[in-house]
This record gives structure tokens, sequence and C-alpha cells, in this order.
């Protein structure tokens, strides 16, 4: 049983399709690497799975579940809700200046109390008298651009990126994409987002609530930064971090997420020898947190070394797939990597 | 980090107590009720800096919602009309109307690029000029709605020629703009209100619900707007017409943030109390002076200091861009996301 | 008139008003197209080109149709000298900056442009009232002729809606030619895909943005001409309404999209004239808002445009 299931996964960009047909089962507790040449579609496959980009063709199952907002009666209800204020709020509003004169500047003299019955009941004669034009027409609008707006709306974001971060897939980025100018601390605390419950009057107010969880929040971000070995640079920006902490810290705050699943886009990139083995280390230790881990990865001693299964992609197209003794080996991936020339040399 | 000087509250204090100074100052030194003008734009400002300054949202057309607070706060006091509710009634139910409308400016909008939603907010402004104008049986077109009584306070009324209990009416409803704003920026809706301006894709990977929390500084920014238009409406009596809450009044609270600093609270204040004392005070008072030297002739239209103002605001924004784009007083976050090729300064800790 | 009559006069009317839009919006849109900045001061050089057309009208003391044709030569210049010399200056330095700098400078430029023309309006000539009013609209005098071409019909197509066609319709083919055949129209069109890949070939960006801004502001100067014979009436807000109308036609058509711009400006003018005649002209500007929030809603990338990605 696979915690996520790739099937058939197919993206085009324009005329190009990026990824073909590509199938990849990641087993839970497990770390899997994807590795290909530059431009093989990998950090595509990532998007996808995280819900940046729409497949052209396959599916995507998480826990056996699509990742997309599901449609639930909630749904149904608050479009038809949005659709029914619509309506109502057109009606009036197409009408409001006779309404405005019938209701109140019919029934109000200048300094005697108001008959606000009448005034309603005017309103009701006012719809009743000619109720197709005034009343149905704007409301049939309305409902059709309110409701029609809103499920569109809804339409485009089913697969969106926090759809995927609320299922509990988290991820890195190549490109490092941290909140630069926030701090260590305040990066993880975002990450924390989902887990948080605190609103808008709890902090405009800062009930006893609010600096309960505040204070359970930074203890659990804290414990976090121990475990990536942050601990030091807790109150620095993130912008001031050496590369190899900021990339700890968008695992770190990756993991402030609780995700089931972390998506690591090249963490080893630009390391050192001794930073790779420390984030090694510090992969394995993820695992055994009970954080499924998949990775996409150049650094052969990385991908070799800790990985569970390997698969390849190249030119969009998965081309192998197994143990590291057996991609090692396999003549496709060293043709990819190397070229048709190179028979026995092993990638290192 | 607490080594900065806290100078929203520095502010507010020597602020509250100019009016007690006057008791002893000489007649031309006296601005104390001129200062009103500003604490009013000072809450514009805040309400455009949840917008623009936390969320990156860029807003043109924040004196839409000030408009909107006008008009409500005034057909629900004025007389002419059955409502004749408190001042205080009247401002919380106009609070919850400038909620109303942030929330639908926000929602088909939400999904929008940055640029293309800041024509949508400028059109927007426009829209609602024309509709208050376009509804005159309720609006009262060119006229405004007037008169409008003085607020009360446990039974004393508020009158025009009494300045000082208006300047601690604003300047108290400016403090509490001022703590709600602070308390939001450092808490979990604040952080991700940063995170949407610094990244919006890496905070929705992770997972933070982007849609919701621009909604929400949609109706909060909404709200402040309003909340200073209903004030600024009961003080004049009047609404004025729908004209005067024009693109000037938005760009000068644009002007305000960005030269003062976005993103911080401290940052809006100086800017309020340089763009906007500018404009009532160093104007008011460049024209009375020429005036009085005969040195502006109605032929001659460069005389004129009010026809200048559209180019300084317009100059003021390119220079601040170019040399200084985090403003006056700028927020540690915001400086370096600006100067992306200069060499990083350590933190001041 | 009868009813069909009245429909066909606001479908001539919106046709030639939409054609002025639309070469608003061909600015807009090139500019767009190639450093996705929306140059928020476009609306206000048309108004500059406006009062240019009018102070060389005046100086100059113009009253022949034919001296359009020197107005058009020489305005487009203007605008396009102006736009260039503001993208050089106030543009330039932000390309790589976040997206709210390059904005936020638009809007000032904007402004600037705006007080120029509130300035301009003082000036003590004739045509401008002897710069008594700075801010009162400007008569423009009649240039072209109002004379109906049908003769004795109801329905009027004057001398002034055959000009409007007369001068867009070619210009719009000259631009096509210019955009798929020439070098620099080729350039623009690399650049505005893939600015790098661009530059790799030999390319030189700045001087291909340059050049854009360069036609984008003289298309704005033939439609300032073209609209101040049309209307005979210029005043130094014009560019708001102006910008507003062009921008919903280029996000109509398709942001980018040259075609689009077209497109989306025609629809714009004949939808103002159906609402000026059908409903009622106070809600014409609402009409136009309400088509740009029904269009970022349900069809964000226009009528002709593409599907937008951001790539990551």
């Amino acid at each position: 049983m696979s915690l996520l299931e790739i099937q058939n996964l197919t993206m085009r960009f324009g005329g190009l399709t990026a990824v073909n047909a590509v199938n990849i089962g990641i087993p839970e507790d497990k770390i899997v690497s994807l590795i290909g040449p530059n431009g093989a579609g990998k950090t595509t496959v990532f998007n996808a799975v995280t819900g940046i980009y729409d497949p052209a063709a396959g599916h995507i199952r998480f826990n056996e579940r699509e990742v997309r907002r599901p449609f639930t009666k909630t749904t149904a209800a608050a479009l038809a809700f949005v659709a029914l204020v619509s309506a109502i709020g057109f009606a009036f509003a197409a009408n409001i200046e006779p309404l405005w004169q019938t209701a109140i500047t019919a029934h109000y003299r200048y300094l005697q109390p108001f008959a606000w019955t009448e005034a309603i009941m005017a309103v009701f004669a006012y719809f009743g008298d000619e109720f197709g034009l005034r009343f149905v027409v704007p409301s049939a609008i309305g409902a059709l651009l309110g409701g029609g707006g809103a499920f569109i709306v809804w339409q485009r974001s089913r697969r969106a990126p926090e759809v995927a971060a609320r299922a509990g897939i988290a991820r890195t980025f190549q490109n490092i994409r941290l909140f630069s100018q926030m701090t260590v601390l305040d990066n993880v605390l975002l990450g924390m987002d989902t887990q948080l419950r605190s609103g808008f009057r709890h902090a405009a107010l800062r009930l006893p609530s609010f600096w309960r969880e505040q204070m359970e929040a930074t203890r659990k971000a804290l414990e976090i930064l121990r475990f990536v070995g942050l601990e030091q640079e807790v109150n620095q920006l993130a912008e001031n971090l050496a590369y190899g902490h900021q990339r700890r810290l968008e695992i770190a705050r990756g993991l402030a997420m609780q995700p089931k699943l972390l998506l690591l886009d090249e963490p080893a990139a630009g390391m050192n020898p001794a930073e790779v083995s420390s984030l090694m280390q510090l992969i394995r230790k993820i695992r055994e947190r009970g954080v499924t881990v998949f990775l996409i990865e150049h650094h052969m001693q990385v991908v070799m070394g800790i990985s569970d299964h390997i698969a390849v992609l190249d030119h969009g197209e998965k081309i192998a797939e197994g143990t590291s003794t057996e991609v090692r080996r396999d003549p496709k991936v060293i043709e990819a990597y190397l070229g048709k020339s190179h028979e026995d040399v092993a990638p290192t | 980090m607490k080594a900065r000087w806290q100078f929203h509250w520095l502010f507010l204090v020597i602020v509250a107590v100019v009016p007690l100074a006057e008791l002893v100052l000489p007649q031309g030194w006296r601005i104390a009720a001129l200062l009103r003008p500003i604490f009013i734009m000072a809450m514009l400002g805040l309400g455009l800096n949840i917008l623009t300054g936390f969320t990156g949202i860029l807003n043109l057309g924040v004196a839409a919602f000030m408009a909107v607070g006008a008009y409500s706060y005034a057909i629900l006091t004025c007389d002419i009309y059955p409502f004749q509710l408190g001042f205080w009634s009247a401002t919380g139910l106009t609070i919850l109307v400038g909620l109303t409308v942030g929330l639908l400016l926000g929602l088909p909008t939400i999904r929008l690029r940055g640029d293309y939603l800041a024509i949508v907010t400028l059109g927007f402004g426009e829209i609602v000029q024309d509709v208050l104008k376009n509804i005159d049986t309720i609006t009262k077109g060119t006229q405004g709605i007037n008169p409008l009584p003085a607020p009360t306070f446990f039974g004393y009324a508020f009158r025009s020629e009494v300045y000082w209990p208006w300047y601690y009416l604003f300047l108290g409803c400016l403090a509490l703009v001022v703590l709600l704003n602070r308390n939001l920026r450092r808490s979990r809706l604040g952080r991700a209100w940063i995170s949407i301006r610094e990244d919006e894709l890496a905070a929705a990977c992770m997972g933070v619900n982007t849609m919701q929390r621009k909604l929400v500084a949609f109706a909060l920014g909404a709200a402040q707007c309003s909340l200073a238009g209903a004030l600024w409406a009961s003080f004049l009596g009047s609404t004025g017409e729908p004209g005067n809450y024009d693109f000037q009044v938005s760009i000068m609270a644009l002007c305000i943030v960005i030269v003062g600093g976005m993103g911080n609270v401290a940052g809006v204040l100086l800017g309020a109390l340089v763009v906007a004392g500018f404009n009532s005070i160093v104007l008011e008072d460049l024209t009375s002076f020429l005036k009085a030297h005969e040195l502006i002739s109605s032929s001659n239209v460069l005389t004129v200091p009010g026809n200048w103002k559209y180019m300084l605001f317009g100059l003021a924004l390119i220079l601040m861009m170019r040399f200084k784009p985090e403003g006056l007083l700028p927020s540690r976050q915001l400086k370096a996301e600006l100067h992306p090729h200069e060499p990083r300064n350590p933190p001041s800790l | 008139m009868s009813a069909w009559e009245v429909f066909v006069q606001q479908l001539i009317i919106g046709l030639s008003n939409g054609m002025i839009i639309a070469l608003i919006a061909l600015g807009y849109t090139m500019v767009y197209g190639i450093i996705e900045l929306i140059n928020f001061a476009h609306g206000d050089l048309f108004t500059l080109g406006c009062f240019c057309a009018l102070t060389l009208v005046g100086a100059l003391g113009l009253e022949h149709a034919a001296s359009v044709i020197g107005l058009l030569a020489v305005v487009p210049l203007f605008c396009g000298g102006l736009n260039w010399l503001v993208e050089r200056l106030a543009y330039r330095h932000l390309r790589d900056a976040t997206k709210l700098a390059p904005l936020v400078s638009a809007i000032g430029v904007s402004f600037v442009f705006m007080n120029i023309a509130l300035l301009w309006g003082g000036v003590p000539m004739e045509v401008f009232g002897m710069g008594k009013a700075a801010a009162a609209p400007k008569d423009f005098p009649v240039l072209v002729s109002n004379d109906n071409l049908l003769g004795e019909s109801p329905v009027q197509f004057t001398a002034k809606d055959a000009m409007v066609a007369g001068v867009t319709l070619p210009l719009m083919i000259a631009l096509t030619w210019f955009v798929k055949r020439t070098r620099t129209g080729k350039a623009m069109r690399a650049v505005a895909q893939d600015r790098v890949a661009a530059q790799l070939m030999g390319v030189n960006v700045d001087r291909v943005i340059g050049q854009t801004f360069l036609v984008g502001g003289a298309l704005a100067g033939v439609a300032s001409v073209v609209f101040a014979v049309y209307n005979n009436s210029i005043y130094f807000q014009m560019g708001y309404r102006a910008g507003m109308d062009a921008f919903t036609a280029a996000v109509l058509g398709g942001i980018g999209n040259l075609p689009g711009a077209v497109l989306g400006g025609l629809c714009i003018g004949l939808a103002r004239a159906m609402s000026d005649q059908y409903l009622a002209t106070r809600w014409t500007n609402v009409m136009v808002f309400a088509i740009l929030i029904l269009v970022l809603v349900f069809r964000p990338s226009g009528l002709l445009g593409g599907k937008l990605r951001e790539k990551v």
C-alpha cells in the first residue's frame, strides 16, 4: 500500500510534454529518490504532487484519495448561500432608488416617529406589483453571477497548493524560497500555521488563549530547530543564514507542518562533504520520526547512501526503477547520464 | 529586538500632550487644531497599510472606503432620515458596513495578480464615487448629506468652536487602531500576511489559506478606512460631495504609507505627519503667505501652490521608489527585500 | 428615427470610439507584453498628447482638415519620445525589483503627467482660454466637419467617423506588418516571450524595451489626435477614464495580445455606446467596470489570450 501513488502523470507546457505517463509509488516510512539528468521533469512531478500545476492527464493519490478539495455538502451549502445572497443583493441594488422612495421617503415626516411596519409593507407591495421585472430578473442575474463566479473560483482552487499541504504533504524548493526577512523562528512558526487555532479576536484582544498557544507553538518550533541543528540561530533573519543552514531551515519549516510526506527538492545542492553527511543523517532521522521522504537529488552519494528505492526520469519518462544496486547497473540510466559511448562506467 | 524605540507610542504620548502645551504657547505656534485631519489621514494610512504594507496588495482606491464610511454614518445619523442613531452606534454600524464593502471588493479580486488588482481597486474608487453621485435620492448628490449632529459624550455635545474634544476623540480612535494593528502584526494572522507579501506561493505550500487571509485584510483595511470617513463626516457635520473622496485622497494615503515606511505602524504615523502635515499645514500657510503678499494671481496658474499638489505627490512616489523604497522609517523586514543587490546588513539584536 | 436606425447609429458611434480605445489599449498591451508592467501613466500620456495637439493648433492657427496629417506626424513623436524618456528614467532600474516598486513609480509618473496637463491648461494662449481657468475643459477647434456623409439619412456617418477609420485601420495593418515582418518587431516579440533567451540570441534587451515604449507612446499620440479632433473637448483628468477603458479593453482581448487589444477596444466602445443609449449615461462607467470584473473572474486570460501560468 503506497502512501503516494503517481499514476500515468502527464504534464504539458505549451507544445512541450514535460512529463509523460509517469508511474511512481511511494511506500510509507521509506526514503525514495527521484533522479535523472537536468530537465528530465523531476521538479515538475513535485509541482504536480503539491498542487501547483494541474496534470494534463493521470492521477495523484495520497492515502488512497485524490489530492483535491472534496465537494462536500458544506461546499454546496456555501455556494448556494452565495447565490442566494447575490440574488437578493442584486434585486435590491437594481431597485434601490425607487425602493428608498416608497419605503422611507414616502413614510418619513421630519421629526415624527417613523412608521416601520408600513415601510416594510410598502417594500413587499413594491415588489409584488411587478414581480417579474423588478425582482426575478435581477435576482436571476445575481444568482448566476454570484453562484457561478463562486463555483468557478472554487473549481479552479481545487488543486491549490494549500490542499496538498493540509492533506499532509510538505516540501522544500530547488531555489530556496524562505521568507527571507522573517526570523528563523518566524519561518518555522509560519510552517506551523495549519496546526494553530488562534484567530482574529484572540490576536486583537490578546486573550489568554493567544498567549498560551504562542508559548506552546514557540516551544514546538524550538524543538524542531533543535532537531535540525539550528537552535543557535533562532532570532537571525533567514536571509542572513549560511547557505547550508538555509536549506535546513526550509526542512524545519516543512517539518513544522507535521507532514506524513516530505518532498525535498535537491536538499544537498551546494553543500560541502561534511554538510552532506549530516544532511544524510538528518533525513534518516526524519524517516525515524515517521515521515516518508521523497527526494530529488543529483548528489549520488546521498542518493545511493540513504534511498530505499530509486526512480529514474529522463526526458519526462521513467526509464528505470529499483534499489540503488539495480539502478546503478542499469544501462539505460548510464546512457541517460553519460551518453551512449560509455559502457561500464557507473555514475559516481 | 526591543532596541528600536517604539516610535508609535512616543508619537501618541507627545501628541496627547500638545493641547496642554498650547495653553502657554503664543498664537502662531498653535497647530493642535490642525493636527486633527492628520489623525484622520493616519487612520486611512493604517487601513491601507494592512493591505499594502502587511499583505502586499496595492490598493489605489481607499478613498472609496472612506466615502462609504462617511455616507453610511451620515445616513444613519442625519435627521432627514428616520434612523437617527447616536454617534457611537452609528460608528459601530459603519465599521460593519466597511467590513462588508471590503469583502465585496475582495471576493472577485483575490485571485488576481498584483498589478491587475491595483487597477481594479483604482476603478473601484471611481465607481463608488459614480454610484454615490447617481443614487442622489439617497445620497443627495453633490450637495452631500447634512447637517449631521455632533457626537455626545456622557451628555456633553461636541461643538465646532471647541477643538480639543474632537482632538482627543480622534486621538483616542487612532490609538485604538494603532494598538489593533500592532497586535495583529505580531500574531499568527500578521505572520501569514507577511508571508503572503514575501512569497505567496511558498506560503500556500505551507498550508496558509491565502485567499481567506487576503479577504480578512480587505475587510479590516476597509473597516479602518470607513471609520476614518465616519469621523471625518462627523467632524465636518456633512459628508461633502462624492467628488471629495477621489483618487487624490487615495494617492495621499499611498504616499503616507510609502514615504513613512510600508508594513510598520510607526512608519505610517511618521508618513502621516510628513505628507498630510505638508498638505494641511505647509501648503495652507504657503498659500496664505503668497496671498498676503499678492504673489498669487488667478491668471498665472503656476503661482497657486494647490496646483502643484499632484506633481509633488507623484515626485514623492517616484523619488522614494528610486532612493528609499523602504520608507523614512523602514520596517527592518522590508529594507533588504527592496535592495536585492546590496550587501546584507547584520541584524540589530 | 426608428429603433433599428437608433441601433445602427450607436453601432457607428461605438465603433468610432472603440477604435480610439483600441489605439490606447494597444500601447498598454505592448508594454505589458514585454515587461509585465501596467503603465499607469499611459492614459495621462494620452492626455498630454491632446494638449500638445491643441497647442500646435493654437500656435499655428490650424483650421483645415488636412492639418490633421501634420498633427499625426508631430504628436506621436512627442508622446513616443516622452514615453521612451520615462522608461529610461523611472522604470529601467526597477526592472528586477519587487513587483510593487515599478507599479508605484508608474503611479507617480501618472500624477506628474496629470499635473503637467493641469499647468499646461493655464498657458496664456487663446486656445487655452488665455490661461484663466487652468483646470477647466478646453475646446478643441473643429478641424474635420460633422457633415453627414450619408446625405439626408437619419443615421449619421460623419466625416469625423471616416477620419477615425481612415487613420486607425491603415495604422493597425502597418502595426501588424511591423510586429510580424521587421527585425525590431520580431525582437520585441522575442523579448516578450523570453527575455533571457532573446539576450542569448544577441538582442539588445534595453534598446528593444525602449523601442517598445516608443511605439506604444506613439500609438497613444495617434489616439490623442484622433480623440481631440473627434470629440472637440479635452481636460486634464481625461487620462483616467481613457486609461481604465483601454485597460479593460486590453484585458478583455487578452493582455499581451495585439489583435486582442483591438477586439477589446471595439467591444468596449460598443458597450459604452449601447449603455449610453439603452441604460443611462451615468451608469456607463459602472458598466465598464462590471465588464472588467466579469472578465477577470470568468475568463482572466481574455477572449484571445492563452493560459497563464507561473513557472516555479
